[in-house]
């Protein structure tokens, strides 16, 4: 597939059809929106990819959640620190150098650590969110660390194949 | 941030905090106002989008539930035997019991999307307010209590399941006299607390719980799971897990209870609030 617009709009309804149909337990909540605003060109400017977030956390609340407003909440602060974890994770000269993500010129190591920070950022803001009033600070926590693990793995596949032609360019 | 203009930084900040604000407003107001066009067309659109979804499962259980549904009409078919055989009085008891019934509207419903594994529930039945049903109202099945319609469109209506936090209901134990608010535990799909008994009460494991009767969403008596195991919380309320007879992944077909008095109960409320 050429289209890396079409890919990411595929990968959007993927992520849906799997808030809808792969709910296993309340334990696990996989998410890989943070790896697909990754993703995106890293030249794209910050107050863009926020707009872009609120758009796409909107959208996913109105087919899936039916709590408007959620997705968003959680979204929006992944896009306002993306650029500043590719700055870290990637370094300064990935901005000087006007690089585009590639998983063979990073490494799937360093994306491993920016899908981490990422996806971390979101569950922070959404699991406290989701479960106010509910659960225990220990079962949040649980929560945490296994939908980390859990979508960290499934964002890692989303952003290979997100990523796949720029991979061919440093080939 | 090295590199970036103070004033970039600043538009950055402020679209944050303008977007962040905006999706906690959409948030707080999407639980309380479920009639908004908002709400209404994201239900219908989840109906649309996802409906088939339950309709494949169901396929696959249709063998379990034909046998649901032979052994509800065999004790049906009994309780009617059981009706025909009884003496002139006990019939007139039995017709006291009717017309108590009959304040409640029954509206069968069928399953058009549900949610089981979210911290909120929620449950869309292919039925709306072209066909009587109004928010408010009780979803039941031949197992139990499911959940409570909340909004309705035309041919749709939307509802929170008894796996929601936001939902309590008003339940018994046993033969007792006791009411306790019991909610979702949170964890599992089948199971359930009630809270705020007094310490003392002593419950014994393996009784019925059913509801209270005392809202106006819920006929009593309805059965709702039996207890398990119970602690005492701070020292001061007794809590309760019930084990819920309603497994919510094999629900395909329910019943919206109505309380046709719910109008004038809800009048007589609003009003004892004025002149308090």
């Amino acid at each position: 597939m050429r289209s890396p617009a079409l890919k990411f709009i595929l990968l959007f309804v993927a992520q849906t059809a799997l808030w809808n149909y792969f709910n296993f337990t309340p334990y696990v909540f996989i998410v890989f929106l943070p790896a697909m605003l990754l993703c995106l060109p890293a030249e794209r400017g910050t107050v863009r990819v926020m707009i872009l977030a609120f758009i796409l956390g909107l959208i996913a609340d109105f087919l899936v959640n039916g709590q408007m407003g959620l997705t968003s909440l959680a979204l929006v602060p992944v896009a306002a620190f993306r650029r500043r974890v590719i700055r870290i994770v990637f370094g300064q000269e990935f901005f000087i150098r006007d690089e585009a993500l590639s998983f063979h010129r990073q490494g799937w190591v360093k994306f491993l650590w920016a899908i981490l920070l990422l996806t971390g950022i979101y569950l922070i803001v959404y699991i406290p969110v989701d479960c106010a009033g509910m659960y225990s600070s220990g079962f949040r926590t649980l929560k945490f660390l296994l939908s980390l693990l859990a979508s960290s793995a499934v964002s890692m596949a989303a952003a290979f194949l997100l990523l796949e032609e720029s991979d061919e360019r440093w080939k | 941030m090295p590199g970036q203009k103070p004033s970039s930084l600043l538009i950055s900040a402020a679209t944050f905090i303008l977007l962040e604000l905006a999706a906690l407003l959409l948030l707080r107001s999407s639980s309380t106002l479920q009639n908004i066009w908002m709400n209404r067309a994201s239900h219908r659109t989840m109906a649309f989008l996802w409906g088939s979804g339950e309709t494949v499962r169901s396929q696959f259980q249709m063998d379990e539930l034909n046998r649901s549904l032979q052994a509800e009409n065999a004790l049906l078919q009994e309780r009617l035997r059981a009706y025909e055989a009884l003496d002139m009085d006990r019939e007139e008891l039995a017709r006291m019991a009717a017309r108590n019934a009959a304040n409640y509207r029954y509206t069968p419903a069928t399953v058009v999307k549900m949610s089981r594994n979210r911290t909120h529930n929620y449950i869309i039945l292919n039925k709306g307010s072209d066909d009587g049903i109004h928010p408010q109202s009780g979803i039941i099945s031949d197992l139990g209590v499911v959940g409570v319609v909340q909004a309705v469109d035309k041919h749709y209506s939307y509802g929170l399941t008894l796996m929601n936090p936001q939902m309590s209901i008003g339940a018994r134990i046993g033969g007792s006299e006791l009411v306790a608010p019991l909610t979702w535990d949170g964890r599992h799909s089948g199971r359930a607390l009630l809270s705020n008994l007094p310490p003392h009460f002593n419950v014994a494991p393996g009784d019925t719980v059913r509801t209270s009767g005392f809202s106006s969403i819920f006929p009593p008596d309805i059965p709702i799971g039996v207890t398990g195991g119970s602690r005492l919380v701070d020292g001061s309320t007794r809590q309760v897990d019930v084990e819920l007879f309603q497994d919510f992944s094999r629900l395909r077909y329910v019943t919206v209870v109505e309380n046709r008095d719910r109008a004038a109960i809800m009048a007589l409320e609003a009003e004892g609030e004025v002149t308090r």
